[in-house]
């Protein structure tokens, strides 16, 4: 059944895709006899074939486009290896926040570590007994009577009483 | 990105063959630069061709081309070699050109004006002598002519034309390329090719020729 297209050349819808193969040669012989056997007594595909021959040799007129040169692929590679080298730059800038955070903490923490260091060594001096005024150990008479001292409160004052009495008897 | 450019020409030297595209895409997987630029040489003219024939726009067709390489480079590791490296590529290009229309926000080119009597003359001696103009110059100037008469056709219709008939793409490569059924293409081409038959005819008789017959009278 010829398709309406509404200029005039219209082909059977079931003929089209053979006629588009035997338009471009595409067809064995006697798929090729056939469609030729059809065409010749359709009229519709007869025109429809005329137009689409017609609309190939001018299509086939045409200069295809050029072929861009061998400069070409040489322009794509150094497009590619400036968008790679903006790629890793890009990838730095997006860490670059975190290095910096990292670096800063790092130096804050030294700078603490520094003082805390310095604080205990300064410190850790004034506490250390003072070697000069402080008694050798291997002087120290163990037998020897401990130094009589004042009496802090009433207590003690009671006790050296109390000591002193019993020495007596 | 290491460049073993040495790695890549010695079995491209050595071998009978040509080192096949999958061997350049495995090669270009594994970051030999010398690989990817063998396949952009490879598949530069017909990816020009492919996009010249979608956009229309002679003066955008290198840039866009270029992007095309771009992002096959960047997405090489995830092609799994299923489909052919050049139906993968082509359909890069596809998608390229559909961006770049819609982010610069036009049509291709196209423009339906009516011929000069010379351009008619022209065309109507292409038609009835089927001798081609030899000169690359004329064709060019056919070309031209031709894509203004295309502006007449729904845009998938013109690409197809132009992508098989002038650029030499096959039915099946466009099928693939444009994800459409084979019989689909094949039914339109042969539509299209009435369509701009009939554009023609009607220019010729816009501008007094009145033989339009000539197109239509011939046997085949």
């Amino acid at each position: 059944m010829p398709r309406d297209t509404g200029f005039g050349n219209a082909a059977c819808e079931k003929y089209e895709v053979l006629l588009e193969d035997y338009l471009n040669g595409e067809l064995s012989g006697a798929d090729a006899k056939s469609v030729a056997e059809h065409w010749q007594q359709c009229a519709g595909c007869r025109a429809a074939l005329q137009h689409a021959a017609a609309g190939l040799r001018l299509l086939r007129a045409a200069e295809p486009s050029a072929d861009p040169g061998a400069g070409f692929a040489r322009i794509v590679m150094a497009r590619i290896r400036a968008a790679e080298s903006e790629r890793a730059s890009g990838r730095a800038n997006f860490w670059q926040p975190f290095v910096s955070f990292g670096w800063r903490f790092a130096a804050t923490a030294t700078l603490a570590l520094g003082v805390l260091v310095s604080y205990n060594a300064g410190l850790g001096h004034r506490l250390q007994p003072n070697v000069a005024t402080a008694r050798p150990t291997e002087n120290i008479d163990i037998f020897a009577p401990e130094p009589a001292r004042a009496p802090a409160n009433g207590d003690e004052v009671l006790m050296m009483v109390a000591d002193n009495s019993h020495a007596k008897f | 990105m290491a460049a073993s450019a040495t790695a890549l020409t010695l079995p491209l030297q050595q071998g009978e063959k040509r080192a096949d595209d999958r061997e350049l895409v495995r090669l270009s997987q594994n970051g030999t630069e010398a690989a990817f630029e063998e396949l952009v040489r490879r598949h530069q003219q017909r990816v020009f061709a492919l996009v010249a024939g979608i956009l229309h726009r002679p003066d955008d067709v290198e840039d866009v081309a270029q992007q095309v390489f771009l992002k096959a480079y960047l997405g090489i590791k995830r092609f799994d070699q299923r489909a052919a490296f050049s139906t993968w590529l082509y359909k890069i290009a596809v998608n390229e050109c559909w961006d770049y229309l819609r982010k610069r926000k036009v049509r291709p080119l196209v423009y339906e004006a009516d011929l000069s009597e010379e351009q008619v003359s022209r065309l109507d001696g292409i038609v009835s002598s089927d001798r081609p103009p030899e000169s690359a110059s004329a064709r060019t100037e056919t070309r031209e002519i031709l894509e203004r008469m295309l502006g007449a056709l729904p845009e998938q219709d013109q690409q197809l034309l132009i992508l098989k008939e002038i650029e030499g793409f096959s039915v099946q490569e466009l099928a693939e390329i444009l994800g459409l059924n084979v019989n689909t293409v094949k039914v339109r081409l042969f539509r299209a090719r009435g369509r701009i038959m009939e554009s023609y005819r009607r220019r010729l008789n816009t501008s007094g020729k009145g033989h339009a017959s000539s197109a239509g009278s011939r046997k085949e």
